[in-house]
């Protein structure tokens, strides 16, 4: 008893907190509420799940076997194969999974209010998003770090394998589209931003020629020297906006940034990594980890109002101005990363399982990693939802639909039912030492002023507010450009993989001619939605992001079939739900929205109602009513508007298609397992006799490198 | 202070893989004692090329 209480006694008082902290979420009355309240809600849910649940998948659903040598142990080649220190391993665990995504979904979900992407952040992430991070990496270690498309293919089939592997290259290339368009959004007529961002390329340059001739491997030192002149460029920005010299010839229009980022990619995947990528990487790693540090910090001292109601009347009628449809399915859609991501069953299959030292490790590592990213997106929620909601909403809602100055947007603010004087929003991009805040979208200019607020709340005051702005611009640009290169990268690689089945020299990287064409092809294709997104007279960000998250909670989806599949497989049928409901949820949730998308008669929701409208429109050589509505403001827009929607829609059921045949197929192989006596057929490796303890120290002689 | 200092440094160092050769060499010299070992330019140059050939991804 006496021994129970001192086990228990503890988790009784954080289970408490944490009620609390949710109770004052969900019924305090008064004006706001304090971050402090969401932000130990968060934590404290987070360690009971840590604690209990993930500790229940680990022992009874995959049953960890620490007497199970891993392949790190097995294959230990002091490569790509290592027993790695698990603290370390974690880091960089967190460094790949940790990207954009989660600080820019949650700040589209607040329009919504704060409690539902809240919500969702923290109850998906512990039933869905961390279970599927931890069973993929726990499922792929077994494996020997196989991919998830080969265990899609081994476990399920040729038809799911082949479906999934078509999934993964499209959504890349729209996720390259979402994210370029992203960084376009937030530089575009911004001197300083652009400044910044172009300084990275030398800064790149030089640490790579530092890192591969100069002192190999002295990864450290080579980032000291980066950040420092990287902080150098955000300075320098600030300089070049106000010198009228140079601001003019720093200053570009969206479509003029659409054709640098092309330019750029093609250029990155082409050029050797160690040039341009690798220490790109390297850099905004670091950058990410002390920004997301920072911004925990920040919050904690500044303990800002929550100012953005607790729902807004957009959660419900789904006529938001920043994207439209209502709460279920869109808030799930669109928070995607700090949730339930599909691409972290890419990482979980891929570097990771091939490093691990014990096989319960891949709960601190896989579930510890995910929890950690959810807790980004908490914090990218708070930063949002603490900005004056009238100035949000000026920054975030289809430009089309504000208007050009800061009267006409207060204007439009009050018509979506908050208020803001144009003197305030003049007032913050003065602050922010940007022209003009109004129609700002993509979500990382917002995230930018949220944290300008809370850093120069704690260090500087207003007359750093310019600096910390820019500083959170270049801190998101930078690391989605790093994603751009990577993902072009291993775009190209996939089509010079698949192109290779058919004519065997496309499938050598090394050689040039097909290196050329394959990164033509993926460039030109994110670069076709990138631009189509920028020109969009509906708003590219309203367009696109529901796109990319269908595409993201779809491969979520493949993962959570394959993970639900080796479940039973395993014979654990009656635990199949730790998979299964969040699948089933998943499936939901995507199939309705991709639903929506398709057949929706409303035409700020469906593309193929507005596909209608603009042909009605071009038939009668005049703009009809509905596409007024929407802000189309000529029969050119009608010409646009026609084929975006058309491409849109036709993807969009391409998404939902591919779903569905992942999960039908699989759902012919449960039956199977299930009632037609099949046997299973497991593609795990052997067993072998762990010769590591707990610390990844020797137990018996075996001299190979462990430490 | 100091220590915690360097501990974070530390921590920062073998996470950007600085140890790396070392831990390559002891694996070598204890699996093919009788082959000669990468020196630590060609290690990392290949080690990055490992990295980035291979298409494992990461999360937007």
């Amino acid at each position: 008893m006496n021994n129970g209480l001192r086990r228990y006694g503890i988790w009784v008082v954080i289970a408490l907190v944490g009620a609390l902290c949710w109770g004052v979420l969900a019924l305090a009355r008064g004006e706001t509420i304090n971050a402090g309240w969401l932000l130990f809600a968060a934590l404290a849910s987070y360690a009971i799940a840590y604690r209990f649940y993930a500790r229940f998948i680990q022992n009874r659903v995959l049953g960890t076997d620490d007497s199970r040598a891993t392949p790190a142990e097995r294959l230990n080649n002091g490569r790509d194969f290592e027993p790695m220190d698990r603290r370390v391993l974690f880091g960089h665990h967190f460094a790949a999974i940790a990207g954009a995504g989660p600080l820019v979904g949650p700040v589209l979900a607040a329009q919504m209010g704060f409690l539902p992407g809240t919500i969702w952040i923290i109850v998906g992430v512990i039933l869905a998003g961390a279970v599927q991070d931890m069973t993929t990496l726990f499922f792929s270690m077994r494996r020997d770090g196989k991919s998830l498309g080969q265990m899609a293919r081994d476990e399920i089939g040729p038809v799911g394998g082949a479906a999934a592997l078509i999934a993964v290259l499209s959504i890349m290339v729209i996720l390259l589209a979402v994210l370029a368009l992203v960084v376009v959004l937030a530089l575009a007529e911004s001197p300083w931003g652009s400044f910044s961002l172009a300084m990275t390329v030398p800064i790149a340059l030089f640490m790579g020629v530092y890192m591969r001739f100069l002192r190999p491997g002295r990864v450290l030192e080579v980032s000291v020297i980066g950040v420092a002149l990287l902080i150098l460029a955000i300075f320098g920005g600030g300089w070049i906006a106000e010198s009228s010299a140079y601001a003019g010839f720093w200053t570009f229009t969206p479509n003029q940034l659409v054709f640098a980022l092309v330019v750029y990619g093609f250029v990155a995947s082409v050029l050797p990594v160690w040039l341009l990528l690798a220490p790109r990487d390297y850099l905004s790693t670091f950058m990410k980890i002390g920004t997301i540090i920072l911004l925990a910090v920040g919050i904690a001292i500044t303990l800002p109002p929550l100012q953005m109601p607790r729902f807004t009347e957009f959660a419900f009628n789904g006529q938001g101005p920043v994207f439209a449809g209502a709460l279920f399915p869109f808030v799930f859609i669109t928070i995607a990363c700090g949730a339930l991501s599909g691409f972290h069953s890419l990482v979980a299959s891929g570097t990771t399982p091939k490093l691990i030292q014990k096989e319960s490790q891949v709960r601190m590592i896989g579930y510890g990693a995910m929890l950690m990213e959810s807790f980004v997106a908490v914090m990218a929620i708070i930063a949002a939802t603490a900005l004056d909601p009238g100035v949000y909403f000026a920054m975030n809602a289809n430009p089309a639909l504000l208007g050009d100055t800061a009267q006409s947007a207060a204007q439009a603010v009050s018509g979506f039912g908050f208020s803001v004087d144009a003197q305030t929003l003049t007032q913050t991009a003065q602050n922010v030492g940007e022209e003009s805040i109004i129609g700002r979208t993509g979500g990382a200019p917002t995230l930018a002023v949220g944290i300008s607020q809370i850093f120069s709340a704690v260090i500087g005051g207003t007359a750093l507010q310019a600096f910390w702005y820019h500083f959170a611009i270049m801190f998101e640009a930078l690391f989605i450009l790093t994603t751009v290169d990577a993902g072009t990268r291993v775009g190209r690689f996939m089509i010079q993989d698949l192109v290779g089945n058919v004519w065997q020299p496309f499938a050598r990287t090394s050689w040039l001619p097909g290196n050329l064409i394959a990164s033509a092809l993926i460039v030109g294709g994110w670069g076709y939605f990138l631009y189509a997104g920028v020109n969009d007279p509906l708003g590219g960000i309203n367009q696109l992001f529901p796109l990319f998250g269908i595409a993201n909670q779809l491969l979520a989806a493949v993962a959570l079939t394959v993970g639900t599949t080796i479940l039973i497989k395993m014979g654990k049928l009656r635990y199949a739900w730790v998979t299964g409901i969040p699948l089933a949820w998943d499936a939901a949730v995507t199939l309705t929205a991709s639903w929506q998308k398709i057949f929706s008669p409303d035409p700020a929701i469906g593309f193929f109602a507005q596909r209608a409208a603009a042909v009605q429109s071009i038939e009668a050589g005049e703009l009809n009513d509905t596409l007024i509505a929407l802000k189309a403001e000529s029969i050119e827009d009608a010409h646009q508007i026609l084929v975006n929607t058309t491409v849109d829609g036709v993807l969009t059921i391409l998404f939902a298609a591919m779903i569905i045949i992942v999960i039908a197929d699989a759902s012919r192989v449960w039956y199977g397992l299930i009632w037609g006596g099949k046997q299973p057929e497991m593609s795990e490796a052997p067993w072998e006799e762990s010769h590591l303890d707990a610390e990844g120290k020797e137990i018996e002689r075996e001299p190979v490198g462990a430490r | 202070m100091i220590g915690y200092l360097r501990a974070i440094w530390e921590y920062l160092k073998e996470i950007s893989g600085e140890y790396a050769y070392d831990r390559y060499l002891t694996v070598h010299a204890a699996t093919h004692p009788d082959k000669r070992a990468m020196t630590r330019g060609e290690f990392y140059r290949a080690r990055q090329d490992d990295k980035y050939n291979n298409p494992g991804s990461r999360c937007p």
